[in-house]
């Protein structure tokens, strides 16, 4: 028993460190020196004098605050233009079958479309109405790209509130708004919540139409990352610096939604 | 049953009349199907008309029929990418079901920070891929990288991880590392809610372990394997983030996506680039509507 036991933990042990430590390299890597970067051999690998350097480089001589701000800006504008769409529709879905499913099926299918059917024509369309490396243009795409996936998660939300509550509310006297208002929007407030944060952390993650379609004015924090491969070498100092910011958000909101991250990614199907 | 609200609601101004339930649904999807129409319907017309046209950025289209989808599909590189696109779906599923099952069964029980373990390994699912790929680039990378450090003090050979014999492989491992902790979850979700009184019957008729896990677990784990292995696919037909983080398409690595993006947005080549789009759309729309019926049988919903 002793030793299965050992075994068990040995094992636990071991996946959770193949999970975590990419992570811990990238702040570990983040507060090494650029020799100690480059240094071949094992002696650096655990053992130098921290530095924040990186970090310095990172605030003087690159736009990564503006970048980081782009993004945020980005994100919750585009969140909130989700919200909008998404609720009201999933409510539909979900208590009047509008569309009798097919409508649904293909508001799903949008997300699954591979992202880069969308961004030849709006290549073309943002180029001619000037909505190229703009705030605006990001916006839309990353509101078309998350809203078919928040409104199918939505619906599985409001799959789960009872309709006799609705209509015994109704029979109360109770307003067709005052309904959504006072019944249904107080017990569907985590769903939403937890869908904006997946919508927030999409968006932040975003990469295809960041890189495709914002420049300068508008680039976002990937696209930074990005930039420190350079042709002639990579910058692991800076780069680091600035992957360490940029997924301590995302990290939190793993770790704060953890109940509902298998839910959120398989569209509803697995409560987890 | 939706009718019963409006026997309860007499309708009177217009207002009221609109929020009928003949137009209030409708009322509540309209912003929904303005957005389908514009972000989804212009560049599905979009790319169609492209894919019919020779384009030559600065002069006019012409017509030239189904005379790019030929062109595609004779073209090496296209079926190249889809064998790439293939053998990534077919080595990361294969990892991350065998992998996910067995640390999924290994979990599956009470033990001392569980909730802190479990916690931990949710992290990767959120985090940027582009990110991690760049960062599991240095982490290969073949001086300085970690891995082949500990490789050299271990005394055995360092490995050219970014190389065209290695790099698929280490894209499928990049990408499984991200992707393992959804299948691991899924599958642990799964044989938690297996009901206890069929193990216990199971153990009383005295039954193997292994005929109890491949005649009762494997079998009522099937629909969730069957959601793992659908989306996991669409997800990487569009693989795209890991190979700009790692090979930028160097080293034998160029999936659809990547060649879709290269000839629409190096070459310039919009008509081409459109095709392969539409092929790629066609790919996993029907998956997409197998996968729905999944997920519509799973939510309990009606069709």
């Amino acid at each position: 028993m002793r030793i299965k036991a050992f075994l068990f933990w040995l094992v636990t042990v071991i996946i959770v460190f193949v999970f975590t430590a990419p992570l811990a390299w990238i702040f570990l890597t983040s507060i090494k020196s650029r020799p100690d970067i480059l240094h071949v051999g094992i002696d650096k690998l655990f053992l130098f004098s921290p530095t924040l350097s990186n970090y310095q480089h990172l605030f003087q001589w690159t736009l990564f605050v503006r970048e980081l701000g782009n993004t945020a800006i980005v994100a919750i504008a585009s969140t909130v233009l989700v919200m909008v769409v998404s609720v009201p529709a999933a409510y539909s879905f979900s208590r009047y079958n509008t569309g009798g499913g097919h409508l649904l099926f293909v508001t799903i299918s949008t997300r699954m479309f591979p992202g880069i059917v969308a961004a030849i024509p709006f290549f073309f369309a943002f180029s001619k109405l000037g909505l190229m490396d703009t705030h605006l243009g990001l916006t839309l795409l990353i509101f078309y790209f998350n809203m078919s996936f928040a409104t199918f998660l939505l619906f599985g939300f409001f799959r789960d509130v009872p309709e006799e509550l609705e209509q015994a509310a109704a029979i109360d006297g109770y307003g067709r708004l005052d309904v959504l208002r006072r019944v249904v929007f107080p017990l569907i407030m985590p769903g939403v919540a937890v869908t904006a944060v997946f919508c927030l952390v999409w968006s932040w993650n975003e990469f295809l139409y960041s890189v495709l379609f914002t420049k300068i004015v508008a680039r976002t924090v990937s696209v930074g990352l990005a930039l420190f491969w350079g042709s002639i070498e990579i910058q692991w100092g800076p780069m680091c610096a600035g992957a360490s910011i940029a997924i301590l958000p995302t990290l939190l909101a793993a770790w704060f939604m953890q109940r509902y991250i298998i839910r959120g990614l398989t569209f509803g199907a697995v409560k987890g | 049953m939706t009718t019963q609200m409006d026997e309860v609601w007499e309708k009177r101004t217009l207002g009221e009349v609109i929020t009928s339930e003949k137009y209030y649904r409708w009322l509540l999807i309209t912003p929904l199907l303005l957005t389908l129409a514009v972000f989804m319907l212009y560049p599905l017309f979009h790319c169609l008309y492209y894919s019919t046209q020779r384009y030559v950025p600065g002069r006019p289209d012409v017509f030239i029929g189904l005379e790019n989808l030929r062109y595609v599909l004779a073209r090496a590189e296209f079926w190249a990418a889809l064998r790439i696109n293939f053998q990534v779906i077919v080595v990361c599923i294969i990892i991350e079901l065998v992998l996910g099952l067995a640390i999924a069964l290994l979990w599956a029980r009470e033990f001392r920070g569980q909730n802190v373990v479990r916690a931990l390994c949710l992290l990767p699912l959120l985090v940027s891929p582009l990110v991690m790929s760049m960062i599991w680039a240095f982490i290969f990378q073949y001086d300085i990288g970690p891995i082949n450090q500990l490789l050299l003090a271990a005394g055995l050979q360092q490995v050219n991880w970014i190389t065209p014999g290695w790099a698929l492989t280490s894209i499928s491992l990049i990408t499984s590392w991200q992707w393992l902790p959804f299948s691991i979850f899924v599958l642990f979700a799964g044989l938690r809610g297996l009901p206890r009184d069929i193990f216990e019957a199971a153990k009383v008729d005295g039954a193997s372990p292994w005929y109890t896990f491949r005649r009762i677990t494997l079998p009522s784990l099937m629909p969730l394997v069957l959601i793992i292995v659908l989306l996991r696919t669409m997800w990487l037909i569009r693989l795209f983030d890991p190979l700009y983080g790692t090979t930028r398409g160097g080293s034998g690595t160029q999936s659809l996506d990547w060649v879709v993006f290269r000839t629409s947005f190096a070459y310039f080549d919009m008509g081409v680039g459109s095709t392969m789009a539409l092929i790629s759309l066609y790919l996993t729309i029907i998956l997409c509507a197998i996968l729905f019926r999944y997920l519509m049988k799973a939510l309990g919903a009606t069709k």
